[in-house]
């Protein structure tokens, strides 16, 4: 009876974390949506404005309302983040598969190109693409996409050999079981929590990297509302004691990065096999 | 001292390669104190004059034959005496005799010749085409034959830095020697330049013998002078409103200027033979231009987005001498511009805010580069003080080569310019040539302008080409300013603005040309210490 209270307030726990990441993501895009125009409008009357009842994080050096500014960089940054890593997962879950069941030399190719991936310097690679791409928007998505795959890839591909050799999977090609059904019934539920979980892991680097490419000037039109251009913007006026400027846009880039993480933890709790009844 | 350079090292690694210097500074720690500025962006491809070096601001290192004054007159410097010749074709010049470089060498009318005829050859960021030829008569004298008639040739006389014949050559820009105020002791590129006063100077000897230009980061550059490291620093003028213990701040005037150029021409499909579009219709309306120009409220660019250091710019030459003062009009004044579009028929019939005429918007984008929060805030601000006139500006960062060699003759572009010299107001205005990438990138032609601008070239002296400058610009009918064609819509002119010691007499800065930081130099060689 105790064990299976607790048990339950753990799932509790656990559903209401994830509740409260996605009440958190949609609050960002419905209050973007309902700022309108505002944080992209100069206002010259109200510049440098430190956080007060008006503007609760201040305005900026032409009068822009930064928590306007802040919440339209979210966005930004989780539709970038989203295409990304969408983007990415699909990329290794393709890949996974491939190596791990399309034989030995599709298998090496991918974990060569795995290993080449994680060699080079995700920065470097990330600059790299996303100038050939032209900057922009666009080349910040195919940039942060065709980055981040490598490490999902390995844990699927890993995964699905592993499952391959496994006792119960021979065994029930031994009972005469159909190649897609053993697929169905055994590698999906093992392969699909690796994928969605991977998939929300890649978002809080996928947000990361699309700001960190768009603070070195990569990325977009600098005065887009972005998170890194906001804070590539406030470096410039720090030494002026415009703390808000860095503070404000940090912080939340820090709050939804972290959000992610709780939620992807969390959702692999619910749908791993090995963690499903704890 | 000691302590204080300890302080810095550890303070600002950066700095450490001042502190690595310290076996030479105590050695000398009985002389006067040396110089430190921080003045924004090496020149990386070194100091040579032929090249470029100096042609806005002062080469330094080496001397020019003629400068100008604090009140931008033009005085001798190498010169003794200098004339224009019949025709307008030859310029004569003398130089002073007993002048050497800085190793010792005479300088003389031969170094001249080859200099100008180095620099013409060279083809580089001088522009010296119109130079047929220059020749040594004697020791001393100097022959420069030109093509073409051209009273703004002056300038090559006054920005070109004399070289030494038998010493320049290729490796020249990173070992100068010249016979200017000062010369090069060291250069660590990306790091620092120490330069020492040149005792073969023939001017008066620099009060200050020893200089240290450092090249930081503004941040850098900004903890270096609160650590009381610098005696002179160049920051942009959003920085400029803090206090820094111990230095004060100097703003200087300036023809550094920002505005809007304006695609003069409807867009007919017309290329350049780069295959560059050239065209726009809706700014190829003059009602679109002046309307742009009387609904921006100037003072509040410069107070917003400049914070005060700046003033109003209406021409491209404000306060200068060849300025026409008449060019001056009442911005901020939307309901003048609503006035103009009415007239002119672009009306708001669909009800969306913007204007439409036959069927196409009042819209058009204004490029800015990517890397210039300055023209950023500038087409930010400038596109929210349209929309209440219904004119749609939308601001797009570009970076500088795509705005350069795609887009310049095609969109509305945040430009600045800026020079101590007329002839850049021919080349902004005079109608051009197929390939001018930003002289004149509007494709701008009106023959009564080109005609003064002509005539102001062929003049027989400077003086007698002022009246004609000031008329291209306006002559009670027509003009390339805005109550004429409204060529362009001229925003700011920039202050520069510096961190300066207390004990430090920079004396009366020029207006300054474009190009904040190096500029300030002009006049180093009177600078002097004022305490202890």
């Amino acid at each position: 009876m105790m064990i299976n209270s607790l048990a339950l307030d753990r799932r509790t726990r656990t559903m209401m974390a994830i509740l409260g990441c996605l009440v958190l993501f949609s609050g960002i895009f419905l209050a973007a949506w309902l700022y309108g125009e505002q944080g992209q409008v100069t206002n010259l009357a109200l510049r440098k404005l430190p956080p007060g009842w008006n503007q609760p994080f201040g305005t900026d050096w032409l009068g822009r309302d930064m928590f306007a500014r802040t919440l339209k960089g979210l966005r930004i940054s989780l539709e970038i983040g989203l295409t990304a890593a969408t983007c990415s997962a699909v990329i290794a879950l393709v890949f996974g598969l491939a190596a791990a069941t399309m034989g030995r030399i599709v298998d090496v190719v991918v974990t060569w190109l795995c290993d080449v991936g994680m060699a080079t310097p995700h920065l470097v690679l990330l600059i790299l693409i996303s100038f050939a791409c032209g900057g922009g928007a666009k080349g910040v998505i195919i940039a942060v996409a065709a980055s981040h795959w490598p490490a999902l890839t390995r844990v699927i591909r890993a995964e699905v050999m592993q499952l391959r050799t496994s006792d119960y999977i021979k065994l029930s090609r031994r009972l005469g079981k159909s190649p897609a059904w053993i697929a169905r019934h055994h590698l999906l539920p093992h392969v699909v929590p690796q994928f969605l979980v991977g998939l929300l892991l890649l978002f809080p680097h996928a947000i990361l990297h699309a700001a960190g490419l768009t603070f070195l000037g990569f990325g977009m039109s600098p005065h887009t509302p972005e998170i890194g251009i906001l804070l590539a913007e406030s470096m410039r006026y720090l030494s002026t004691g415009m703390w808000w400027l860095a503070v404000a846009p940090g912080l939340a880039l820090i709050i939804s990065v972290m959000a992610f993480d709780v939620l992807g933890n969390n959702v692999r709790a619910l749908l791993d096999p090995k963690t499903l009844r704890e | 001292m000691n302590v204080r350079h300890f302080l810095i090292g550890v303070a600002l690694p950066l700095l450490l390669l001042v502190a690595s210097c310290d076996q030479q500074q105590k050695a000398s720690a009985d002389t006067p104190k040396t110089l430190t500025l921080i003045l924004g962006e090496e020149n990386t491809e070194g100091f040579d004059p032929t090249l470029g070096w100096g042609s806005y601001g002062n080469p330094l290192f080496q001397s020019t034959l003629l400068k100008r004054d604090a009140d931008l007159h033009i005085v001798p410097d190498l010169a003794t005496e200098w004339k224009l010749g019949a025709g307008q074709l030859t310029w004569t010049v003398k130089i002073r005799t007993g002048v050497v470089f800085s190793d010792g060498s005479p300088l003389t009318a031969g170094d001249v010749a080859y200099t100008f005829n180095t620099a013409a050859k060279a083809g580089g960021v001088v522009d010296l085409s119109n130079l047929q030829q220059a020749e040594a008569i004697d020791g001393r004298t100097v022959l420069l034959r030109l093509r073409h008639p051209d009273i703004t040739f002056i300038q090559h006389l006054i920005t070109l830095g004399i070289v030494p014949e038998k010493l320049h050559g290729p490796g020249y820009g990173r070992k100068p020697i010249g016979s200017g105020p000062y010369k090069l002791i060291r250069w660590d590129e990306g790091q620092q330049m120490i330069v020492e006063a040149n005792d073969h100077y023939y001017g008066g000897k620099p009060s200050i013998k020893r200089l240290v230009f450092l090249f930081a980061t503004e941040n850098a550059a900004m903890s270096a002078a609160r650590a009381g490291k610098v005696d002179v620093l160049g920051v942009s003028s959003n920085l400029a409103g803090q206090k820094i213990p111990g230095m004060t701040l100097h703003a200087v005037k300036s023809v550094d200027n920002r505005g809007l150029m304006f695609p003069m021409v409807p867009d007919t499909g017309r290329k350049t033979p780069r295959g560059l579009a050239i065209g726009n219709h809706v700014t190829s309306d003059i009602a679109i231009r002046k309307a742009v120009n009387y609904a921006i409220n100037r003072q509040a660019l410069v107070d917003a987005v400049l914070d005060g250091h700046g003033r109003p710019a209406f021409g491209a030459v404000d306060d200068l001498p060849w300025d026409n003062p008449e060019i001056r009009f009442t911005d901020n004044d939307p309901e003048k511009a609503k006035a103009i579009l009415e007239e002119a028929g672009w009306q708001d019939t669909d009800g969306d805010g913007v204007r439409e005429k036959d069927g196409r918007k009042a819209e058009f984008e204004i490029l800015y580069n990517t890397k210039d929060s300055l023209r950023q805030g500038l087409a930010l601000a400038v596109s929210d003080m349209l929309r209440p006139v219904g004119i749609k500006a939308v601001p797009r960062g570009e970076n500088w080569d795509r705005i350069k060699n795609e887009l310049t003759h095609a969109k509305v572009i945040v430009y600045g310019f800026g020079g101590h010299s007329p002839l850049e107001m021919y080349k902004l205005y005079h109608s051009n040539g197929p390939e001018p990438m930003y002289w004149n990138a509007g494709f701008y032609a009106n023959p009564v302008v080109d005609d003064y601008l002509d005539q102001a070239l062929r003049a027989p002296s400077f003086e007698e080409a002022m009246p004609l400058w000031k008329k291209a610009q306006w002559d009670g009918k027509t003009g390339l300013s805005t109550p004429g064609d409204a060529t362009w819509a001229w925003l700011v002119n920039l202050d520069h603005t510096y961190f300066i010691d207390r004990c430090l007499d920079v004396g009366r800065s020029q207006i300054e040309p474009h190009g904040h930081g190096w500029p300030i130099t002009a006049n180093i060689d009177q600078w002097q210490w004022t305490c202890k």
